[in-house]
């Protein structure tokens, strides 16, 4: 009997599975879930749960958390309205002036993160309020409902037989991209080795405090580019989008990458994983709601989620070190 | 004299008394309104509302963690206190019960599996955020509960003696309480010398895990009571209470002189920095400056606080290396 | 039945992953008495301490507090047995009162069960003045002196009532005055109090002055057991801690007198406490930094490659003045390297594998266009490197957690041979490394100083510092002691420096 492939025994494997048994069991359960309709709308929802899951992810590969990403995004989305609506800047400059000024919050956070030396999770606690505070008060809490055609095209845009979203296609080419950098380039295996053990990756030659800024910076990127989704999606830029302070997305943000084998403390992270993970959420969010068990108990559910996969991470670490021991 | 002085100087609280006291005075000056009783109610009534918050999230950085769901724990509360009045008819008395219960019941399970998994607080706590305000949403369905008992009602918004709500009371007496828990008991001592050195508590033969339940089910504990008490506020049982409570939460003790990473907390400083914050946001309101404003303002505050408490433990620190290099 | 030990420990064994640290290892305190455990780093002090202490469990043999037969399964335990331990580092609650500290398992309350502070200090002020200690036990614990601290957690232990006090390298930061202070509060408290005392200390002019009885350990066994102090004098007992099997590896090298000096530091003050320090470097040589634990040593490498902030003074490579300001300018710019004396949590990362742990000194060389780096071409560069250390991994992708502690030491070593650094810095490379491992990497190290690369080797380990470095700095308390030419021969090399450490 031929030793099984490695991939058996990963965490992305686990997922995998996960994500097919409930896709069939929500479309043997509910009636609607395998239709083109909701399938579609699955799309949408995972292509932005992938994004905030992956601008957690490349935080967390720190050591620290970005708790200002759902602020960010509706202040960049809301930017990007501003730009395009009120200043009439066309669509292509408007976006870059988004993604730029999405990375500029998010160096904000990393430079004060690093100067400071406080934890990023006091520095982001604070600047979510700050950014959303900021937002609001400059926006005075207006919708920009009037925005360029070509832009919100995309958002309802059907693809492959009207099932998939160019959303998802495009969470996944960053997806792809980021998979390279880390993989593929001295400046990503930096950013993971300094996350890993700043202090010997620091005395091996690695600007530690630099690289920790670039995953601030690329967080608010990414935080940003969930931004401009969700507004191509609504199909106009608002300031609720991500909740209240942003905090609708901190559950997926977070629990994306937990789910998919990222380490909380720092080091370790999975793109595919991350990737896997957000898609999971969104399957079973959208999997309850047809259900009806009311969008209200699907909260809690993922909240369970999330306690059962880090009791189960860590019931297998315990593990692992028990055996490393007696070997 | 000057011993006295310089004592007095070293005390967080003293330093934020003189800040609230000139505060007010200048804000005053400025808006007379301020000092009127109705504003000066309002203003008790908030405090009183946010003293149960700090105090909640206070106890925890106490010893050195974190409690993101103390706005879950407050809001799961609140809603089965009105909840368990309008619809099964029970009297107060049960309904607080099981307020409370809840707080303890939540707690208990916090800080137990922080303290048997070694996990950290913050995510555990993250997780049940979510839980408990999943399960809120889940019996409310986003409906408040109305019909709350007059007596009730009375509680939250009549007075004892022009401004001083009846509110106040229970809060002071809770202050009190954790002021004398944590300075003249033992397990609040001990709950300080595991903030301060984990190692050295449990060379000590100090109980970790006895430390950290306890510190997470009176944290509960005052979440739940906090919820409660805002419901006799409002006179309303609303899912979204405790929603916007983690940034105070974490505002006040700081601003108290928290440390957060954990053996340093002081219960005056902390409510004097919940009054700080209240001022402030009752200040901004009277000027007529945007409510948003108050969300920016809390977070440089905090920003601003926590950088304070870092650069005079760093003060003491260096006095320290002195010493020690002969 | 009365014995005249209050703690025995027989025949003990403790093996760790690839180490045995004590091998049938014997101790026995006379109720009364102040007994030495003395011997070098890695001896199996630390390991013993921990034995009788409750935090670890022997493998085999036994341990006897008062003639009764012991398990000691927590720390918990060993106090509640009366035994009691004062660490090298401080453990007490610093923001808490000296009194509180001292009366913590014993609080005296009142009435309402509220703590009655009056009494703590009251209490709390009994066993300071029974030590003679003029401190108020109203102040804070912090903003008393480290000696005072130390002294304070004596009290502390007189308190739980222990009759057995453990002292682990307690003068390493004491002024004479303090340990004069020190010493004749044990003396006191072995006559007074009757508690016995167990006394581990690398100073051996201590050792004579104060203790009756001492015990060497050398490599986890007994170099003698309990011989009484008068028998000793230092020669013999210096003989006793270090005497081993010279090693086979032996540099013999000639010293060029005429090479440039490749590093110079001229009345260099660092942050972290160095004064004055004046030293070179030739180039192609072995440079030796040798001193005890605390010495400074490692914190000079640190202060030199970027890592720690130098105040004043000037540093010159190669004649021209330079400032470095990060170990990465150090590396890039200058081509100098910082091997760390900790492996596991400054040298490597053990979450990665072999090759990600290898190449991560070179990835700036080796990046191409657009920043692309795959592990081919990080492999081709790095891989003959690990082969010639001749590392045992299944694969490049092994998890270097899952290496061996030698094997470990190796990849940390060869990421810096992979740079290709002019000076190197090398900080207790052998520490808890097999034998085997050990040679190669003596044998290493000699080559690469043959073959032009500047080495600065800090070790506490005699024989290698011997047998490897062409000059000798001694180093103590932040501060030169001397330097010496080293001629390889190991009694005369070795008296001088322990004259310098000693004086």
């Amino acid at each position: 009997m031929n030793k099984l492939p490695k991939f058996i025994y990963t965490n992305q494997f686990g997922l995998l599975c996960l994500v097919i048994i409930f896709s069939i069991f929500f479309s043997l359960v509910t009636d609607g879930f395998s239709s083109r309709f909701n399938l579609y709308a699955l799309t949408r929802v995972a292509s932005i749960d992938i994004m905030v899951g992956l601008a957690m992810m490349v935080v967390i590969l720190t050591g620290g958390l970005n708790l200002s990403l759902g602020a960010l995004g509706v202040s960049a989305a809301m930017f990007g309205g501003w730009c395009m609506q009120s200043l009439g800047i066309p669509i292509i400059p408007s976006v870059l002036l988004i993604l730029l000024f999405g990375t500029f919050l998010g160096w904000i956070n990393g430079y004060v993160t690093v100067k400071t030396g406080v934890h990023s999770f006091i520095v982001t606690l604070a600047t979510m309020s700050i950014y959303f505070g900021f937002m609001t008060v400059l926006t005075e809490a207006q919708s920009f409902k009037y925005l360029p055609d070509a832009f919100t095209d995309i958002g309802s845009m059907k693809l492959f037989y009207k099932y998939v979203s160019p959303l998802l296609l495009f969470s996944l080419f960053i997806g792809c991209v980021l998979f390279y950098l880390f993989n593929f380039t001295d400046i990503g295996r930096k950013l993971i080795a300094a996350g890993a053990n700043p202090s010997a990756a620091e005395l091996s030659g690695i600007s530690v405090n630099r690289m920790f800024v670039y995953c601030h910076m690329l967080s608010g990127f990414l935080a940003a580019v969930a931004g401009i989704m969700v507004t191509m999606r609504i199909g106009a830029a608002i300031p609720s989008i991500a909740g209240h302070l942003g905090f609708d997305w901190l559950l997926p943000a977070f629990l994306a990458p937990v789910l998919g084998g990222t380490l909380l403390s720092g080091g370790k992270i999975t793109v595919f994983g991350t990737i896997l993970g957000a898609i999971l959420v969104s399957l079973i969010t959208n999997g309850l709601l047809l259900l009806d068990v009311g969008i209200f108990w699907v909260r809690f559910f993922l909240g369970v989620i999330l306690l059962g996969t880090v009791l189960i991470d860590k019931a297998r670490a315990y593990f692992t070190e028990k055996n490393m021991i007696i070997s | 004299m000057n011993k006295l002085y310089s004592n007095l100087f070293k005390k967080d609280w003293f330093g934020l008394l003189i800040v609230v006291f000139f505060g007010a005075i200048i804000i005053s000056l400025l808006k007379p309104a301020f000092i009127s009783p109705f504003n000066i109610y309002v203003l008790m009534s908030s405090i009183s509302l946010m003293l149960l918050v700090a105090m909640s999230q206070m106890i925890i950085i106490a010893i050195g963690q974190m409690n993101l769901s103390v706005g879950a724990i407050g809001g799961l509360a609140a809603i089965s206190f009105a909840g368990l009045m309008e619809v099964y008819h029970m009297p107060i008395s049960i309904s607080a019960c099981l307020g409370i219960i809840i707080g303890v019941a939540a707690g208990f399970f916090n800080g137990y599996i922080t303290a048997k998994t070694g996990i950290s607080a913050f995510i555990i706590t993250l997780a049940t955020l979510y839980i408990f305000k999943g399960i809120n949403l889940g019996i409310t369905e986003a409906q408040p509960f109305y019909k709350i008992p007059e007596a009730i009602r009375f509680f939250g918004n009549e007075k004892i003696i022009s401004p001083i709500p009846y509110l106040i009371i229970i809060p002071l007496i809770i202050v009190f309480m954790m002021w004398l828990l944590m300075t003249r008991t033992k397990i609040g001592r001990y709950m300080l010398a595991y903030g301060n050195s984990i190692q050295s508590s449990e060379l000590m033969g100090i109980s970790s895990t006895k430390i950290v339940i306890t510190a997470h089910v009176i944290s509960g504990l005052l979440a739940a009571i906090g919820g409660m008490l805002v419901v006799c506020r409002l006179s309303l049982g609303t899912p979204n209470i405790g929603d916007s409570w983690l940034l105070p939460s974490f505002a006040a003790p700081v601003i108290g002189g928290a440390l957060l990473a954990g053996g340093k907390v002081d219960v005056l400083a902390t409510a004097l920095g919940v009054v700080i914050v209240a001022i402030i946001s009752q200040a901004l309101v009277i000027f007529k400056v945007d409510p948003f404003f108050v969300q920016i303002f809390l977070g440089f505050m905090i920003l601003f606080a926590v950088l304070v408490n870092r650069y005079r433990e760093y003060q003491e620190e260096n006095k320290k290396k002195l010493f020690s290099h002969e | 039945m009365n014995s005249e030990y209050c703690l025995e420990i027989k025949e003990t064994n403790k093996t760790f992953p690839g180490v045995k640290a004590l091998d049938n290892a014997n101790f026995k305190l006379k109720k009364g008495s102040i007994h030495a455990l003395v011997g070098e780093n890695g001896a199996g002090k630390s390991t013993l301490i921990k034995l009788i202490t409750g935090v670890y469990k022997p493998d085999s043999g036994e341990i006897l507090i008062n003639n009764e037969k012991t398990n000691l399964n927590s720390p918990n335990d060993a106090i509640l047995k009366g035994v009691s331990v004062v660490h090298q580092e401080r453990n007490l609650i610093r923001r808490f009162s000296v009194g509180e500290n001292l009366m913590l398992n014993n609080l005296p309350k009142n009435l309402f069960n509220l703590i009655n502070f009056k009494e703590v200090y009251k209490q709390s002020k009994k066993w300071l003045d029974i030590l003679d200690l003029d401190i108020d036990p109203e102040t804070i614990v912090s903003d008393l002196t480290v000696a005072k601290m130390q002294l304070c957690e004596i009290a502390k232990a007189l308190s739980m009532q222990s009759k057995i006090l453990l002292l682990d390298e307690p003068t390493s930061s004491l002024s004479p005055q303090d340990v004069e202070n020190l010493f004749k509060l044990l003396k006191k408290i072995v006559n007074e109090e009757r508690v016995s005392i167990v006394f581990v200390s690398h100073k051996l002019e201590e050792v004579f002055q104060i203790c009756n009885y001492v015990t060497v350990l050398r490599d986890g066994k007994n170099a003698c057991k309990s011989e009484k102090i008068e028998n000793l004098d230092r020669k013999q007992l210096v003989k006793l801690m270090i005497g081993r099997e010279e090693q086979i590896v032996e540099s013999n090298k000639k010293i060029d007198d005429n090479s440039n000096k490749v590093l110079e530091l001229e009345n260099v003050n660092t942050y972290l406490g160095h004064k004055k320090i004046n030293m070179y470097l030739k180039k192609g040589e072995i440079l030796g930094l040798y001193g005890l634990v605390g010495a400074g040593r490692t914190e000079l490498a640190k202060s030199i490659v970027g890592i720690e902030k130098i105040l004043s003074g000037n540093i010159k490579l190669n004649s021209k003045p330079i400032q470095i300001s990060s170990a990465k300018e150090a590396l890039e710019k200058y081509r100098i390297g910082y091997i760390s004396e900790d492996r596991k949590k400054e040298g490597l990362i053990l979450m990665h594998n072999v090759l990600d742990n290898t190449g991560i000194t070179v990835w700036s060389q080796l990046k191409k266009y657009f920043n692309f780096l795959d592990d081919i071409t990080i492999a081709k560069k790095v891989v003959p490197y690990i082969d010639k250390l001749e590392v045992k991994t299944p694969s490049n992708y092994q998890l270097t957690s899952n290496l061996s502690g030698g094997n470990q030491q190796k990849i940390s070593v060869a990421k810096w041979l992979a740079a290709g650094t002019d000076i190197l810095f090398i900080d207790e490379p052998t520490v808890g490394i097999d034998v085997k491992t050990k040679g190669y990497l003596h044998e290493l190290i000699i080559n690469l100083s043959k073959n032009g690369t500047t080495i600065v080797l800090i070790s506490s380990d005699m024989p290698e510092m011997i047998n490897l470095a062409d000059r000798i700095i001694v180093m103590k308390n932040f501060i030169i002691k001397g330097e010496i030419y080293n001629d390889h021969n190991y009694q005369s090399i070795s008296s001088s420096i322990m004259e310098y450490i000693h004086d």
